[in-house]
């Protein structure tokens, strides 16, 4: 059957390797007229190399805040189906496990209710459901809570949905259970999730391990990144095996033969803060030196294990560019334990929040409001002490604001005293 | 109960949350939760995990689109039922994974994705260049300055050598924008693609008094350039061009003040960013090729200046060195020596704190 | 208390000149309450239908029900 919009530039987007959303959507589209429609202004839009789409207000079902964006269509005129084409936002079970049946479940839910397109996943983590009507919102969320056991994800001035890497689902280096770190948070913390409170969006990851895969370090405004402060635990005998050539190293990644391999050249000498020794029968480590960069472990994943005094580091304040330019999170708790029920990091999360809330300008993210108050206010705020972990260096300004209460009488001079030693 | 669109809070249930993580756990990822010991890459975007239990996972990899349809997602619901019991996972970087904990569905189930034309590439693990996050693009945002889904498949094609194979020195993370916002952050990437606006939005007078509260759009714009003006008879804005860092809030809070232009728009290329504390320590990623015009459906000059750093990258990197520690080594000059780019005006800082990445050194390379 | 608090929002939303309000404007209506606290009764009143959220999608504001969306021109469409 013919498609109603001739569509010659995005069908060039069907050749190749990868895959084609363009053949996807295709495929849908003699089935569902907003697929249709879509397909046509896509191809407008590469025609005229402008975008189509326009902002609208609405922001969710009854009494939340967050989890849906209101997109409208500028050319409603030639593309009817695809006039309101809200996207909906689902909070994604933590990590992204599924079965099939949850997911056909989805499906068959989404199908009647809108485009039938989805992003697995946005961005942040959220199941996106991509194009529906306003009179569809309030069935969909009933039919997700309902049959799925589902809610809705967040965004605005929200908590937005958390996310983790898979850590001790899959991982041998997880330091932390991220999975239900997140989850609990999660849950703890639905309300600010739904409904908006703060100056700005704020965001929560957790990876388990320094290789940090969820991005927390460069995308989140609290980054929870697990660590040791014990030894690294070293197999001796698999050390020998690696450098035998008997295993394979970097678990294959650079390629899944077994070759020979030179412990020197290839961990002790890049080692950052070479904290490592090789006499040909066993590996030394000194652990006091050690970063915990991650790089022998990953080389000989079969030798070497993170330690079992295991925690995270708590990074805050990063952000994308605009306004004040991107940033990353900066260390503010160099260790704590992550234990459920997490009591702990709850409060610095909760004292966190009341200072961002009371001094955050609107449209500012806390690394923002970090950098205009300063950390020192920060931390004063969440009741964490100066450690050089927190610095890459020492300030070297001289622009040092000292605090009036350690300076004998304040800022108060004796100006009399001062006119009896000096003339004026 | 049905649903009743006239009672909404007839049976109504909120606050529920995500299904807890473990529910839709494969049996032997929950038998072996915290229990991992090792795992191997047996070839490119296929994985065995080992239990101290002795049990195996196996995990086979594809990559997809982050844009699919219901019929995509069931398509791969007939495969995971078929090998996996029914259990699967997308990655953070929109892959799929089938977990596979029956060794003898393993070769099957590769065999049978390598069945079905491109629609399941196997790959993305180890020193590949994975899938490419993004963000919405032309589908279906609002200040989108580039497509995203489309210039993603246009570069993946180019590259897809590099997904199934573990060749690099490491692995190259791509990701794109299609605005400064960075809805999908992509600061940190090896390389970056980014969506750029030229053009400062226009002013439609005669429909800002109708269409837009003004006080609304004086506050929204977060480097204060906007201020009200009378122009004629019509109460309506102007804006001061100079402070304009296209971020579209304007657009999204009025929409007589449209930032789009077919000619003006176009891409901006960054290299060298990391987020691993692996080896070195994270890196934001920095300015490549300041401007690249749209060109679709396929964006030609974009893809190949990618794919030349890439090669260049594959060719000069040593083992484990990442794109940006492989810059640091060989220093910009070079960089742009062996890629061929033009270093401009634009290369040079000049926003705020910009002479921290000055020259201070009578050490570099001629 | 709560129920002073509220009145008291309500008319700080009634007699601004703008439609849309962010959450700490509201606040500023009840200096003397927690934000944390005022966050309740904030969602009290959109429970309510005493107030609306409308959202840019990366913020949120707040606004009365009797408002339209931001532009008049979809209104029909709404």
């Amino acid at each position: 059957m013919a498609l109603k919009h001739a569509t010659p530039l995005i069908d060039e987007l069907e050749k190749g390797p990868w895959p084609s959303f363009v053949s996807d959507v295709k495929r849908m589209a003699p089935k569902n007229p907003m697929c249709e429609d879509w397909l046509g202004v896509m191809e407008l839009s590469y025609k005229e190399k402008e975008g189509h789409w326009k902002h609208g207000g609405i922001v969710g079902v009854l009494g939340y805040g967050g989890g849906i964006i209101g997109r409208y269509c500028d050319r409603p005129d030639l593309f009817p189906a695809i006039a309101h084409f809200h996207t909906v936002r689902i909070n994604q079970p933590a990590s992204k496990y599924y079965t099939t049946e949850v997911l056909r479940k989805l499906c068959d839910l989404w199908e009647p209710r809108g485009s039938g397109l989805t992003n697995m996943h946005g961005s942040t983590g959220d199941i996106v459901l991509l194009g529906t009507t306003t009179d569809n919102l309030e069935p969909l969320f009933y039919e997700l809570t309902h049959e799925l056991g589902m809610d809705l994800g967040g965004s605005g001035s929200n908590m937005r949905t958390p996310e983790g890497c898979l850590g001790m689902s899959r991982c041998e280096w997880a330091c932390i259970n991220t999975q239900d770190i997140i989850y609990d948070l999660t849950m703890e913390y639905q309300d600010a999730l739904h409904r908006p409170m703060f100056p700005y969006k704020f965001k929560f990851k957790s990876s388990g391990c320094p290789c940090d895969c969820v991005a927390a370090i460069a995308r989140s405004d609290c980054s929870i990144i697990g660590t040791w402060r014990d030894k690294i635990r070293i197999d001796q005998e698999s050390v020998r095996a690696y450098a035998a050539g008997e295993l394979t190293p970097h678990a294959g990644a650079g390629g899944t033969e077994k070759r020979k391999f030179d412990i020197n050249a290839e961990v002790i000498n890049l080692c950052p803060t070479k904290c490592m020794e090789w006499d040909g029968k066993n590996l030394k480590i000194w652990d006091e030196d050690c970063t915990r960069c991650m790089h022998c472990i990953r080389v000989m994943p079969r030798a070497l294990r993170p330690g079992v005094d295991t925690g995270a580091t708590i990074l805050v304040g990063a952000k994308a560019p605009i306004l004040e330019g991107a940033q990353m999170s900066s260390v503010v708790i160099p260790f704590i334990k992550m234990e459920p029920p997490y009591e702990e990091f709850k409060e610095f999360v909760e004292k966190m929040w009341d200072w961002w809330m009371e001094n955050g300008k609107n449209r500012e993210r806390l690394g923002e409001t970090i950098q205009r108050l300063t950390l020192r206010e920060f931390l004063k705020a969440t009741d964490l002490t100066p450690d050089p972990r927190m610095v890459n260096t020492p300030r070297f300004n001289p622009y040092i604001f000292y605090d009036p209460a350690e300076v004998p009488g304040g800022w108060e001079h004796d100006a009399a005293a001062f006119r009896q030693r000096h003339q004026a | 109960m049905a649903f009743d669109p006239n009672n909404l809070m007839q049976d109504r249930i909120t606050d529920i949350g995500p299904p807890k993580y473990d529910k839709f756990f494969p049996p032997i990822v929950k038998d072996n939760f915290g229990k991992w010991k090792y795992h191997e890459i047996l070839e490119p975007g296929v994985l065995v995990h080992v239990s101290e239990t002795g049990a195996e996972l196996y995990t086979v990899r594809i990559g997809a689109a982050r844009l699919i349809s219901i019929d995509l997602i069931r398509e791969v619901c007939d495969l995971a039922d078929k090998y996996c019991g029914g259990y699967l996972r997308w990655t953070t970087r929109n892959n799929i994974e089938f977990l596979v904990s029956d060794k003898s569905k393993l070769q099957p189930l590769i065999d049978d994705l390598r069945s079905r034309g491109n629609w399941f590439p196997i790959g993305g693990t180890g020193n590949s260049i994975t899938n490419i996050v993004h963000t919405q693009g032309w589908a279906h945002c609002h200040t989108p300055a580039i497509d995203a889904s489309g210039v993603v498949k246009a570069v993946m094609d180019e590259l897809f050598e590099y997904f199934g194979s573990h060749k690099l020195p490491a692995q190259v993370r791509i990701a794109l924008a299609c605005c400064l916002n960075m809805c999908g952050a992509v600061h940190c990437s090896d390389i970056a693609i980014l969506g750029v606006h030229r053009k400062p939005p226009f002013i439609e007078h005669d429909r800002v008094q109708n269409v837009c509260e003004i006080p609304l759009v004086v506050a929204a714009c977060p480097t204060a350039a906007i201020k009200p003006k009378k122009v004629g008879e019509l109460k309506s804005i102007e804006i001061n061009n100079n402070r304009c860092m296209f971020c579209g809030n304007c657009y999204t809070m009025c929409p007589a003040l449209p930032l789009a232009d077919g000619e003006g728009d176009g891409i901006a290329l960054w290299v060298g960013g990391k987020v691993s504390n692996v080896l070195s320590t994270p890196m934001f990623s920095k300015l490549a090729v300041p401007y690249i015009p749209n060109e679709p459906p396929r964006w030609p000059a974009t893809v190949n200046t990618i794919k030349k750093i890439v090669e260049e990258y594959a060719a000069g990197g040593r083992r484990y060195e990442r794109v940006g520690d492989w810059i640091n080594r060989i220093g910009w000059e070079r960089f742009f020596e062996k890629t061929g780019l033009q270093f401009q005006h634009e290369h040079i800082d000049d926003y705020r704190l910009a002479m921290m990445t000055w020259r201070t050194t009578t050490q570099f390379k001629f | 208390m709560s129920e002073d608090a509220k009145s008291r929002i309500m008319e700080f939303v009634k007699t601004q000149k703008k439609s849309k309000l962010y959450f700490n404007d509201l606040c500023k209506a009840v200096p003397e309450i927690k934000m944390m606290q005022a966050k309740k009764i904030v969602n009290e009143l959109v429970n309510e239908g005493q107030l609306k959220y409308w959202s840019s999608g990366s913020t949120t504001m707040y606004m009365l029900p009797s408002e339209g969306d931001v532009d008049k021109e979809e209104k029909g469409m709404n």
